[in-house]
């Protein structure tokens, strides 16, 4: 999700390409053209800018509802509606990808989720993040929480520091209310990251933007990147 | 005399294929590199980006010297020779409305006005996936199942204008 103004102008974009399996965005007012991917110009008069990214997440409808009020949901375009396809997920896998990337163990459609601290990327197969979540993890020096939420779909990712102290989390076991609980004051988290009983009561970690894609394509887009591994 | 209208005639001929050419490929090689499902190499890219932005106006000069070399050489081509010249100015006319056109958006319909419905009334079911964003009091989902087919939203959160990519 991109901030839509670059040089003090408010851009409208739309699709118009695609590089690599990942598409390519122009803006109406200077006709600059954008890889959706990264916010950066590739081509035209605003070459070279970069949008800002704006810090969103994927949830499922249940977890959002649960956690605001007055939500606005955008609605079904009437003439598309019945061009949305439930099963897009499994279709968009069957895809022929025209960019691989050897010498890891993740298959080019591997979904991971991917995150940039400092300038470093880090890959999370989520795979892997349903086995492990909550994942303690350090970036060029900052620490890191990367959760599933109690949906088992929902994701987020945090700076893992309380108090300016880092902090490590675990789930909360025999209960049936998701939370974390930090091993150094023993308060519960919610998946908002906010602590809701203990002395931390009240404080939130910091959130970092996470990505969820297909491995090939979070390669193609961050080369240097590292995956995670336990 | 009969010898340089001969020769005016060949140069005639010469440019009518040279511009037909260049307006059919100045269409046609960005759309064959930023094809779906194929490897663009970032120089073949680059090349095919250049090329489209400078379609739309180069298109319609080249278009307008072909019809101007085919009312010129109507007259004194053969009926073979007329029927080159009509099938390529249809293929000339066909890559200047190509040029103009942005067909990629003939499969992923744009969503021109985003319109929202609150969270109470949506049917969307509790299990699927939305992206989310906030500003202040102003919460917003957009179903990834519809972004999956518009990819694009341009929304105004709050005061924030966003773009909402998939």
């Amino acid at each position: 999700m991109w901030r839509r103004t670059a040089n003090g102008k408010t851009l409208h974009f739309y699709l118009a390409g695609i590089n690599n399996q990942n598409f390519l965005m122009r803006d109406k007012e200077t006709g600059t053209w954008w890889q959706q991917i990264t916010g950066k110009a590739i081509y035209g008069p605003m070459k070279g800018t970069a949008l800002e990214l704006i810090s969103s997440d994927e949830l499922t409808f249940g977890e959002w509802k649960s956690e605001i009020s007055n939500g606005q949901v955008l609605a079904a375009v009437k003439k598309d509606a019945k061009e949305y396809d439930s099963n897009w997920e499994p279709e968009v896998a069957k895809l022929p990808v025209v960019i691989s990337f050897t010498g890891t163990e993740l298959k080019s459609r591997d979904v991971v989720v991917g995150l940039e601290v400092g300038g470093s990327a880090r890959a999370y197969p989520w795979a892997t993040l349903l086995k492990q979540s909550p994942i303690i993890d350090r970036v060029q020096g900052t620490p890191l929480l990367i959760a599933v939420g109690p949906d088992g779909k929902s994701f987020r990712a945090f700076v893992s520091r309380v108090d300016g102290k880092d902090a490590e989390f675990f789930l909360q076991n025999g209960t049936k209310d998701w939370a974390l609980i930090d091993t150094t004051t023993a308060s519960q988290w919610n998946f908002q990251g906010c602590a809701i009983s203990g002395p931390s009561a009240g404080r939130c970690l910091d959130r970092i933007s996470a990505l969820k894609d297909y491995w090939f394509n979070w390669r193609n887009y961050h080369p240097d990147t590292t995956i995670y591994k336990h | 005399m009969h010898q340089s209208s001969e020769r005016g005639s060949r140069g005639l001929w010469t440019l009518f294929a040279a511009s037909s050419l260049a307006c059919i490929g100045l269409f046609f090689v960005p759309a064959f590199i930023i094809r779906p499902f194929r490897y663009q190499s970032p120089r073949a890219l680059s090349l095919a980006l250049m090329v489209r932005q400078r379609a739309p106006l180069g298109t319609l000069v080249a278009a307008l010297i072909c019809l101007l070399l085919v009312l010129a050489l109507w007259r004194i081509a053969r009926t073979w020779q007329r029927i080159v010249l009509m099938v390529a100015m249809l293929l000339v006319a066909f890559s200047a409305v190509m040029a103009r056109i942005n067909y990629f958006e003939w499969m992923f319909h744009p969503v021109d006005s985003p319109q929202f419905e609150a969270e109470t009334q949506s049917k969307l079911d509790s299990a699927e996936m939305i992206m989310a964003v906030r500003f202040g009091n102003d919460a917003r989902a957009y179903p990834i199942r519809e972004m999956a087919y518009h990819h694009i939203v341009n929304d105004m959160v709050g005061t924030e204008p966003v773009a909402v990519t998939y």
